[in-house]
């Protein structure tokens, strides 16, 4: 058992190094190398527009049904008024980045890291190089570029859409009081919780794009492994959002206290 | 002009490559030639830097590439072009901007020059007019002469050839054979050509260097090759494995 405990250990340790060596090009390239604006900007459009539907659903259903649900649990103290701020302060301190993020990796890392680890296994990164065309300048640099644009406003979209379809649910269709609500609502939610799901949505953006990239990066064994790039680029970056959001929790919460402004 | 010294490399307990040395001179075709898996396309690709030899040395123009990082290595990749054994063509792009694309790597801006350039050298393979269709159009024999036009339209010095005609019919391997002369008489360039195909290496080879068991049996012009009494070199020109029914 320590023998499995201890290899895992070292599996863990050296991917994570390995995504970390890709971080650190990437970043050396954004200075060394001139930045492709446009490809950066086909990303956005890719990353940004392309994911309007899932983010859309996601943010607005889950915003109804936190709200819906709390309004049955807390109609029995009183306490109905509340259910925009609680919603409010649940959405953006964690489910819309966490969400946003799991629906992201999903769409989006999925398609980079099929597509990078096709032009692997096709020798399209081999020509890259045989042209002069350093693959992370080219290939993750621009991405890299679209995820820390994109996500923060995915993320900063469902929380918008939360808000509404939360208040949509309680006051006109549950009947609560609308001065009550949104009184809860400006007296309990601060802009340091609009921080924190921004920040929240520009580094989970971050985790996916390298994770995704990093497996395209290194496929190999043909159609087979164009077809496991994906999976393993989606339930890594799922992992790792899951892991990272309960360590920024406490990390954000030191920096921007929660009830503060 | 392109020199190997002692080139070794491994793949996990397979060693594929063990001491291989060569060297390739101004204006000649060098073809590479051996078995399936013998290490020709691993040669090919530590020429231009897109493998590292476990020990050795490649040299271009008298200066050692091994060591330098991938970033220095543009200056060496811009006086050498290859052509990929599948064409690795990028598939998102059209055949047009398959084509611009080394070229505004190289810094070429002016359109109107960008698109001289593209239909010379599709004249160059044979394929004038075909800029607007995508990869996915085209057929293998296709998608090599295009590969062969995005190698030739930066203007390499030399251009290294991974199995040209493996996957084509005899006919388009003729013909793409016939490319290879007549771009090498026209563009004055030097080339290695890797492949197993006899008909390729009679019609291209100045030079003949052979693979077998990762090292260099041979090296020495064709002709010497093609009447060699070498049992190794016999067997494979003639296509005897030695087994019987």
């Amino acid at each position: 058992m320590f023998t499995a405990i201890g290899r895992n250990t070292f599996s863990f340790l050296g991917y994570a190094g390995e995504v970390a060596q890709l971080f650190r090009d990437t970043v050396i390239s954004m200075f060394v190398a001139p930045i492709r604006w446009r490809l950066a900007f086909q990303q956005i459009v890719e990353i940004g527009a392309r994911s309007q539907l899932v983010v859309i659903v996601t943010g607005a259903f889950t915003g109804a049904v936190f709200a819906a649900q709390l309004f049955f649990q807390l109609r029995g103290f009183g306490m109905e008024s509340t259910v925009g701020s609680v919603t409010a302060v649940a959405m953006f301190r964690e489910l819309a980045p966490a969400l946003t993020g799991l629906m992201v990796a999903g769409r989006v890392g999925a398609a980079i890291a099929a597509e990078i680890g096709t032009m692997k296994v096709t020798e399209q990164i081999d020509a890259l190089r045989s042209l002069g065309v350093h693959p992370t300048d080219y290939l993750v640099v621009p991405r890299t570029i679209a995820m820390m644009i994109s996500m923060p406003l995915l993320v900063g979209e469902a929380c918008m859409l939360s808000l509404i379809s939360a208040y949509l649910v309680s006051v006109p269709l549950l009947g609560v009081s609308e001065p009550h609500y949104l009184r809860n609502l400006y007296q309990w939610v601060t802009l340091f919780d609009v921080y924190k799901a921004l920040i929240k949505g520009f580094l989970f953006g971050i985790i996916i794009v390298f994770v995704a990239s990093h497996e395209g990066l290194k496929t190999t064994n043909g159609a087979a492994g164009v077809g496991k790039a994906p999976t393993e680029a989606v339930v890594i970056s799922s992992l790792a959002i899951l892991a990272a959001n309960f360590i920024l929790t406490f990390l954000l919460n030191i920096f921007l206290p929660a009830g503060s402004s | 002009m392109i020199e190997t010294r002692d080139l070794s490399k491994s793949f996990g307990p397979v060693q594929v490559l063990r001491s291989v040395s060569f060297s390739l001179h101004d204006g000649e075709t060098l073809v590479v030639m051996g078995r399936s898996g013998c290490g020709k396309s691993v040669v090919l690709k530590h020429l231009i830097g897109l493998m590292k030899p476990d020990s050795g040395d490649v040299l271009v123009d008298g200066e050692s590439i091994v060591g330098l990082p991938e970033r220095k290595l543009t200056d060496v990749r811009r006086k050498i072009g290859m052509l990929f054994q599948s064409a690795a063509l990028f598939d998102s792009m059209s055949v047009g901007e398959n084509l611009a694309f080394p070229l505004r790597e190289q810094g070429v801006h002016d359109e109107k020059e960008i698109n001289t350039r593209i239909a010379e050298a599709l004249e160059m393979v044979d394929l004038p007019g075909e800029e607007e269709k995508m990869p996915a159009d085209l057929s293998g024999g296709m998608r090599k002469r295009v590969g062969l036009a995005r190698t030739i339209i930066g203007r390499p010095r030399v251009i290294l050839y991974d199995e040209p005609t493996t996957g084509l019919d005899p006919v388009t391997s003729d013909s793409i054979n016939h490319l290879i002369r007549r771009l090498q008489r026209r563009l004055r360039v030097t080339s290695i050509v890797v492949t197993h195909d006899m008909k390729t290496a009679f019609h291209c080879a100045d030079r003949v260097t052979f693979l077998h068991e990762g090292r260099a049996h041979f090296t020495g012009p064709i002709a010497e090759f093609r009447d060699s009494t070498d049992p190794v070199l016999a067997d494979f020109i003639q296509g005897r494995s030695g087994d019987t029914d």
